[in-house]
């Protein structure tokens, strides 16, 4: 026994380290000054952030992802609290397969939902023109999050208060705004971080519906780290990064939840 | 709320998922049952070419017993890793636990296609680890770590080891310490308690964390890609190749159901396996 409990422990801070040390290494390399990915670096300097500055091609695809995020946000925001008020409040019978349905994008391979999407969308005459089955993956992909999110604010909260405050005069609107809306505000907004880093980071769906045309960032970066080992891709990785830390912060700051 | 007004709230979902997810896979079993053409995605009329094609070429049929592999042992190396760092986290003081939640959970804030890019650094030939093997004087010549089974397993564990720990995190926090206590005072090991009580309890964890790694595994393409450097061939990787480079839908999509029928079958022994055996 004297030696196992030491093993185990060493064992387990491996394991802390696996998993941060290729974020950590991206970090790093993308303040390479070198012209390649080389370790040791060869000095540090932020000339790979300035190349990338001047990139059209990254910059392109960070706006168009942050476009996109925030649209398939906002889109499943509304839907997927609706369906969260539904299964909490009024499901019975059907609150499983209302679950299930809700949660399939999440439980399906995401690379098959996004053939399935490209074969529909090309019988019924549209293809990946106009970025609508893009689009559709991408509020598909971020659905389950909001809904999970609000489902879980909901939960355990029975609503009593929203119909007293009907009873004491309030209009249906009002009760939503003033009771309702201050309840699931946390969980919305979790579920919209959650959506919002879905979508800026999915691959699947975006690699295979992109279409032709500016393209999401993960499949630009990709494109790019085929052909290409200077630690441009680094840079752009580690701004991509830190977008994702910004929003995490601030939503933490606004809506505060441990 | 009238009851018409209340299924308002449900109606665009459901119709979403109608639309864009049971429609459009339904239309993927249609296609994998298609002629195939030529010039053209797909011709007309049906047939079960795109299976026969699958099953009696060896270079596409062998990728799925070595796909299967894969996932399976990306499974087991995320269950080693993780049960330490769960059974950790499910017993640390209240102070301690949130900051290590952040970093078994801190992979997910980053891409995939970022994470994957991370490990082509650590582990290519003139990468961190072969770099610094070599500096010490411990190697030679770099060691094969990248473009081949080894180096795409590491990163797919890495890339799904939270979806490992936090089904088993899940399970193991339900489980009273009370009765893990009780054994203790009645005379049993440390290792007898681990086995006769902590793993049965925790036994609903490893199996959706192992079903979840396999099922992502397997079905994950940028990884293997970008690690194996398209040497290391999945059925994943194939299927994406036949449907968009080489635009053979009704092949594509019978490798592709294929592929996920087998992930059935192996998920349907594990579940019956691990029941038999554990209660």
């Amino acid at each position: 026994m004297g030696l196992v409990t030491p093993l185990l422990s060493l064992l387990r801070a491996l394991v802390y380290v696996f998993l941060l040390a290729p974020i950590v290494v991206v970090v790093l390399a993308s303040l390479n000054a070198g012209n390649f990915l080389t370790f040791p670096p060869q000095g540090l300097s932020l000339r790979w952030f300035w190349t990338f500055l001047n990139n059209d091609v990254f910059i392109d695809a960070i706006v168009y992802s942050l476009i996109l995020a925030a649209l398939a946000t906002a889109v499943s925001l509304v839907l997927g609290t609706m369906a969260a008020l539904y299964f909490v409040r009024h499901a019975r019978r059907e609150a499983e397969a209302v679950r299930i349905a809700v949660l399939l994008p999440l439980i399906l391979p995401e690379i098959l939902t996004a053939i399935a999407l490209l074969f529909f969308f090309y019988e019924i005459g549209i293809g990946t023109q106009y970025k609508i089955a893009l689009f559709t993956g991408h509020v598909l992909m971020t659905l389950p999050f909001v809904f999970l999110n609000v489902t879980t604010s909901l939960q355990g909260r029975d609503d009593a208060v929203e119909l007293a405050a009907r009873t004491l005069g309030a209009s249906r609107l009002t009760a939503f705004r003033r009771i309702t809306l201050p309840l699931i505000a946390p969980g919305m907004a979790t579920g919209g971080v959650f959506a919002f880093i879905i979508s800026f980071d999915t691959f699947g769906i975006s690699f295979i519906l992109k279409g032709t045309g500016s393209a999401p960032l993960p499949i630009q970066l990709y494109d790019y780290l085929r052909f290409n080992f200077t630690p441009e891709a680094a840079a752009v990785s580690t701004v991509s990064i830190l977008l994702t830390l910004v929003l995490v912060t601030v939503s933490n700051m606004l809506f505060g939840r441990d | 709320m009238k009851r018409a007004r209340i299924l308002m709230l449900i109606a665009p979902v459901a119709a979403l998922i109608f639309l864009f997810i049971v429609l459009p896979y339904v239309t993927v079993l249609m296609m994998s049952f298609r002629a195939p053409a030529e010039g053209q995605p797909y011709g007309a009329g049906f047939s079960v070419e795109g299976y026969r094609q699958f099953f009696s070429q060896s270079y596409y049929a062998l990728s799925l017993p070595q796909t299967m592999g894969l996932g399976i042992v990306t499974s087991l190396v995320c269950l080693l890793l993780g049960y330490p760092v769960a059974l950790h986290i499910a017993t640390a003081p209240k102070r301690w636990r949130g900051l290590l939640y952040g970093i078994v959970l801190s992979p997910l804030l980053v891409g995939i296609v970022v994470r994957s890019y991370g490990w082509t650094i650590l582990l290519g030939n003139a990468g961190v680890i072969n770099t610094t093997l070599r500096n010490l004087g411990l190697i030679e010549r770099p060691l094969p770590l990248m473009y081949n089974e080894f180096g795409v397993v590491l990163a797919l564990a890495h890339v799904f080891l939270p979806f490992m720990v936090l089904p088993l995190l899940a399970s193991l926090q339900t489980a009273d310490p009370a009765v893990r206590q009780a054994a203790r005072s009645l005379g049993a090991g440390r290792f007898t308690v681990f086995r006769r009580v902590t793993l049965p309890m925790s036994m609903p964890g490893i199996q959706s964390g192992c079903i979840l790694v396999f099922v992502l595994a397997i079905s994950s393409y940028v990884t293997p890609a970008l690690v194996g450097g398209m040497r290391v061939k999945t059925t994943t990787l194939l299927v994406v190749d036949a449907l968009i480079d080489q635009f053979q839908w009704p092949f594509g999509s019978a490798m592709a159901l294929t592929l996920a029928v087998s992930a059935g079958i192996v998920v349907l022994i594990f579940a019956r396996l691990t029941r038999i055996r554990w209660s």
